[in-house]
């Protein structure tokens, strides 16, 4: 699903923020990708979105070669992948039901298959019954549980997540950890970048370790 | 096996499909456009007060072109009515009597060059002066008529040679004293309309620029509000043009809105200054009414300032998207 072959990322042609990273990640797994803040989580993340190109190396990612993706041909790239934000990225000028239906909106799906996709999605995280709620009048777990809803509404076979439980207690973050669980469980790949350890350790899924821009551990958690 | 391999035959193919089939995504691409239509319209209309204000900016930007236009246009009237009075006026001397010049007309009439001729005799002609100046008393002291028999002459053709050659073709003649020609004010009526002309197309110019910085720089605050929103969007697979859609709806709402408004701030200064037009007209003796813009043209603006808006739309956009780049 996701392979970086020997990937290398400068930025302004000094700071080396990832080097020779190179691993896979296989269809249906569910990958922890850990390290301090600046370790490199973030950029990798986003040389997965195509936000960036690597500087050098190749990262290929659902049978695309991202280097030589044409970038009229990003956006249905990235549709193909859900992504849960740390701070959620709701849009709060909409409800509920308006930032989950938002991907949908954008492929320009059938309003009324759109509709029954999006209640699909909000039951799956516990929220179908504030599918009317603006986005200020919920809690911050629920927040983030609607920002996983719009992330897998369209039924993404690659769901990526930065610190999904970075501003969650620990009780929250589990019950996040476990809806990422029940996502993978149906198939759908999983890369969650996070540095709660304790909290990873529990969970035992396959760990990548990042330390200062070179992978330093990929294997079990322990 | 080679993941790797199969990664690579099935990109272009893994693409196309997530573009979906034609019909269906046209059908999503109206539905995005009358969507977009109706939103950009409702996010106007729930700031009215700033919306307004743009408008306005706007509409003063489009009303002066486009009243000078009219003014033009209403000098183009005169001049079309002063074209049919270019006429040649040929005084006889003083000893021309009515029948000879009644012949000499005759005459004048066969010539060449001449599409028509009208006498006026020394009575007519004193009648006539009496009446545009309204100096009946003084006049009918004198003991006798001081004013010679004439001819009008209306040229064949009106191009100031034609006419001038004319003019000194009749003057040769016998028993002609002088004829009169106005050219020269002619001329410069022509070289003053000409000025005027191209001093609307400038203004046209330089204001149709400015409604595309006023709506411009609206739809830049507009992408800046909602930077968020946009960046969002960007992450989960918008394209440049979802991205932009609504904005260049709102800039053709600004530009219908702001022609709509001219076109209305303009009628009423038209029936402002109706009457007193009619008025200064009325003592000239003349017959003239502001023409206004009319159904085709005021049409035309509105298009015109409907696509100006959206182009100003489209340049703003365009500057500023290219520097929101999802963090």
């Amino acid at each position: 699903m996701i392979a970086f072959e020997h990937v290398g990322k400068r930025y302004g042609g000094r700071f080396e923020a990832l080097a020779d990273i190179d691993f896979r990640v296989d269809r249906g797994e569910m990958v922890f990708l850990t390290g301090h803040s600046g370790a490199g989580k973030s950029s990798l993340l986003r040389l997965i979105m195509r936000l960036e190109k690597p500087s050098r190396g190749r990262v290929l990612v659902a049978g695309h070669d991202l280097d030589r993706l044409h970038l009229s041909q990003v956006p249905y790239y990235r549709r193909q992948i859900g992504v849960v934000f740390q701070d959620h990225q709701l849009l709060f000028d909409r409800d509920i039901f308006a930032n989950v239906a938002l991907p949908l909106t954008i492929q320009g799906l059938e309003p009324h298959e759109a509709a029954r996709r999006v209640r699909a999605a909000l039951d799956k995280v516990g929220l179908l019954h504030r599918e009317r709620a603006l986005p200020i009048e919920l809690s911050t777990g629920e927040q983030q549980r609607v920002g996983i809803a719009r992330a897998v509404v369209n039924k993404p076979a690659l769901l990526l997540a930065d610190e999904p439980t970075g501003n969650l207690d620990p009780q929250l973050s589990a019950d996040i950890m476990r809806l990422f669980e029940d996502f993978n469980r149906i198939g759908t790949t999983v890369l969650i970048a996070s540095h709660d350890l304790a909290l990873i350790a529990r969970l035992r899924h396959r760990v990548i370790k990042l330390s200062e821009g070179r992978l330093v551990k990929d294997g079990a958690a322990v | 096996m080679s993941q790797r391999e199969t990664a690579k035959r099935r990109a272009p193919s893994g693409a196309r499909k997530a573009q979906r089939s034609g019909s269906q995504s046209g059908r999503a691409w109206l539905r995005h456009h009358r969507a977009m239509l109706g939103d950009s319209a409702l996010r106007l209309i729930r700031r009215p007060v700033a919306t307004l204000l743009t408008l306005l900016a706007i509409a003063i930007a489009l009303i002066l072109p486009a009243g000078l236009w009219i003014a033009l246009d209403s000098a183009k009237l005169l001049d079309a009515e002063l074209d049919e009075s270019a006429t040649l006026t040929v005084y006889f001397t003083g000893d021309v009597d009515e029948s000879r010049a009644m012949t000499l007309a005759g005459e004048i009439g066969d010539a060449q060059g001449v599409a028509g001729t009208r006498l006026v005799t020394a009575a007519e002609g004193l009648a006539d002066f009496q009446q545009a100046l309204g100096v009946d008393d003084a006049l009918s002291q004198l003991d006798a008529n001081p004013l010679p028999a004439s001819v009008v002459v209306t040229p064949a053709s009106t191009t100031p040679v034609a006419v001038a050659a004319l003019s000194d073709r009749l003057e040769t003649l016998a028993g002609v004293d002088e004829v009169r020609l106005d050219l020269a004010w002619l001329d410069r009526l022509q070289q003053l309309a000409e000025v005027g002309r191209r001093v609307a197309l400038a203004l046209a110019l330089l204001f149709g620029l400015g409604v595309l910085l006023v709506v411009g720089n609206t739809v830049r605050l507009a992408v800046e509000s909602r930077r968020q929103e946009i960046e969002v969007v960007t992450l989960i697979g918008a394209t440049h043009a979802f991205v932009r859609r609504p904005f260049l709806y709102s800039g053709a709402w600004y530009g219908l809105g702001g022609g709509l408004l001219a076109l209305g701030i303009l009628s009423l200064g038209g029936n402002w200054l109706a009457s007193p037009v009619a008025a200064l007209a009325e003592s000239y003796g003349a017959h003239f009414s502001l023409p206004g813009l009319g159904l085709g043209h005021s049409a035309l603006l509105l298009v015109f300032s409907t696509i100006l808006g959206w182009l100003g739309a489209w340049l703003a956009v365009g500057r500023h998207l290219a520097d929101i780049k999802p963090r």
